[in-house]
């Protein structure tokens, strides 16, 4: 094991699958020389060259449309939208044709596409640089979702993206880029669709994904010194979701708060807590309860963005105020 | 009163306030010469002139983006996306520029824009004219979402998002736009967004429906009152903002909750319906929240009948709830 930035883990699966499978090729705005607007692919056009290492115009659906076709062609495109904000030029390309073509060609086709994008706030980068938008993704039939909370997924979970033979919308996170985390030295793969017991607890059951991960940690860990005893879920994949480990803990807990860095309504957290209500009900002592972003455009002023995004404090709060009610 | 259909209703909800007011345009797809797909807007270029009714490129992103500018500048456009289908190419301008505008400069500037669209299967479209997407304006703060399930409502709906100061994304159930017919007054009146309708009372269940699916719920509701099983049938008419205290007015008297719409389950609507319910009735529920809906696979040509929620199927839901 080595200690590894979350963005050094993505730069290293993306090379080590480069080596593996000359059909893996890495396109996007400013990915060559530049190295992305993160650096999250610095050093890899000296490795690959320009040719598999591609610059591409500012125009997502251009290039997202290139990739999906290259990708019916045998390729394993890998697409970098440098702003989780801007996909939304893309969507045509990836709700129409992406994740359709597998079905419209009865099966005859697929589209082995990675869609890599970093969301969520926490910059100040204001309300286009800033948005959560992973739950559209969710609703999308034929996509698969992926969004790790730590260097080791984001290497194993990406590695799985790539191989997997359908698209996958791959949500990265600009604030967990500089975060660290063992990484294996040798090649592994966390398979797409299994979520991850994070901490074990008996009161109740905190479910994350990406960097509200760390979030709930924090607010479990707090959450301890007083007596109450949460598990923390990692959702990993957000499609195909892990309902089995999500029931397994309700049922033993009795309680859920879903915590994303989203806006609420219709988010990611409404799916989870239909399911979990629709799949526990005779379990749960209390409501499941959602902490998300409010819903406002993700606003600038550090103060106000702050107010907007949740965080380990509304998660506690949240808490605290379920157990006094339903404890 | 006369008897309209719903997409007749639609158009003279168009037509009165283009009259009204001289602020108001459409653009879009087809919609001058040849009068629309579904010939909605047809006579309407010859009586309003090339400048209040023009045809637009096959440009989603383009209809869209120039409707925001013209908004912007003192106009009430109407633009019409041929069927929602196509309104992905205009998703940045909605989600990045239209939902945002007001707050982005600090409430200077509104967008008082609707896009109309329609929406939803039931024609043989396949997986290209019959999507439901619903939920993505709904999960983008800053934007309204409406859907009409019938003539009257249609009319007077419309007519609140076009004099609305924020843009409506105004989505036409098309399965029943020549299918469904009523009353409609020839006078100006609204419906205020964000209020649903009790459609049929009851005390055993709430099923909960909008556009074409509204009907689906209550021809359920007629089929299981034979068995004694009495619904309440909740209209939505507004999905974002939705009317939450109507839902939950309803469901703390029933104890039990379908959700009923032809978008795929995971992330649909439904989900946030039955999460806001869970967590403020959670103490009046006395069976699981169940949500009847379109699958989660691409909208397929050949098996529509079977992809589409039916009354049978919501008959079973409701058995299912009762016996809980």
């Amino acid at each position: 094991m080595r200690e590894m930035f979350y963005s050094h883990a993505i730069r290293e699966a993306i090379a080590e699958e480069m080596e593996r499978d000359p059909n893996v090729f890495l396109l996007g705005e400013d990915v060559a020389e530049y190295g992305g607007a993160f650096k999250v692919t610095q050093g890899l056009v000296g490795q690959f060259g320009k040719g598999r290492i591609r610059n591409t115009p500012i125009c997502e659906n251009s290039f997202v449309g290139v990739a999906v076709g290259a990708a019916m062609l045998g390729m394993r495109p890998v697409v970098d939208i440098m702003f989780q904000d801007f996909i939304t030029l893309a969507m045509d390309q990836i709700v129409n044709h992406a994740s359709k073509i597998h079905y419209m060609y009865g099966g005859q086709l697929s589209v082995p596409i990675v869609i890599r994008t970093p969301a969520g706030g926490g910059r100040c980068y204001g309300p286009t640089h800033s948005q959560s938008l992973e739950a559209w993704f969710m609703h999308v039939p034929g996509l698969k979702v992926a969004a790790p909370a730590t260097a080791h997924d984001a290497k194993g979970m990406l590695k799985a993206a790539i191989r997997d033979n359908n698209p996958v919308v791959f949500v990265e996170s600009k604030l967990l880029y500089g975060q660290k985390g063992l990484v294996p030295e040798e090649d592994y793969v966390v398979p797409l669709g299994q979520a991850r017991v994070v901490r074990e607890g008996e009161h109740l059951t905190l479910i994350a994904y990406s960097r509200m991960v760390g979030e709930a940690e924090r607010a479990a860990t707090a959450l301890d010194r007083e007596g109450i005893s949460c598990e923390v879920i990692d959702l990993r994949t957000l499609a195909p979701l892990d309902l089995q480990s999500i029931a397994d803990s309700v049922v033993k807990t009795g309680r859920a708060v879903v915590v994303e860095e989203g806006c609420l309504t219709g988010g990611v957290g409404a799916e989870v807590s239909a399911q979990i209500v629709e799949n526990c009900f005779d379990y749960l002592n209390a409501p499941v309860q959602r902490v998300a972003a409010l819903d406002v455009a993700v606003p600038c002023a550090d103060a106000l963005e702050r107010a907007a995004l949740p965080d380990a404090g509304k998660v506690m709060a949240t808490v605290r105020q379920l157990m006094q009610k339903y404890g | 009163m006369p008897e309209l259909t719903l997409l007749q209703a639609i158009s003279q909800a168009l037509w009165e306030e283009m009259e009204r007011d001289e602020r108001v345009i459409i653009l879009g797809e087809d919609v001058g010469r040849a009068g629309g797909v579904f010939v909605l807007t047809k006579g309407f270029q010859e009586r309003f002139g090339e400048d209040r009714v023009f045809d637009t490129p096959l440009s989603e992103g383009g209809i869209i983006g120039a409707s925001i500018g013209l908004a912007l500048n003192g106009l009430l456009p109407v633009a019409e996306i041929q069927f929602v289908d196509f309104i992905y190419p205009g998703f940045d301008l909605i989600v990045n520029e239209m939902a945002k505008m007001r707050y982005r400069t600090g409430g200077q500037y509104s967008v008082p824009l609707v896009i109309r669209t329609p929406y939803g299967g039931g024609i043989r479209g396949g997986h290209y004219h019959s999507q439901s997407p619903e939920a993505y304006f709904a999960h983008t703060a800053g934007l309204k979402v409406v859907i009409p399930s019938n003539p009257y409502d249609a009319k007077g709906l419309l007519l609140s998002a076009i004099r609305d100061p924020d843009p409506v994304i105004f989505m036409e159930p098309k399965k029943i736009y020549r299918a469904v017919k009523g009353d409609v007054p020839e006078d100006d009146y609204a419906i205020p967004l964000g209020k649903a309708h009790v459609v049929r009372e009851g005390k055993d269940v709430t099923l909960i429906g909008y556009g074409a699916m509204l009907h689906t719920c209550v021809e359920s509701a007629e089929t299981v009152a034979r068995e004694g099983v009495s619904c309440d049938v909740i209209d939505l008419r507004t999905i974002l903002p939705y009317d939450l205290n109507a839902i939950l007015t309803s469901v703390e008297k029933t104890g039990r909750l379908i959700i009923v719409h032809e978008a795929p389950r995971t992330g649909g609507f439904g989900a946030e319906i039955a999460a806001e319910v869970a967590e403020r009735a959670f103490l009046s529920l006395e069976s699981p929240i169940i949500r009847v809906t379109g699958y989660d696979t691409p909208f397929p040509y050949a098996l529509e009948d079977v992809y589409l929620p039916d009354a049978r199927a919501v008959v079973k839901a409701i058995h299912q709830s009762m016996s809980f």
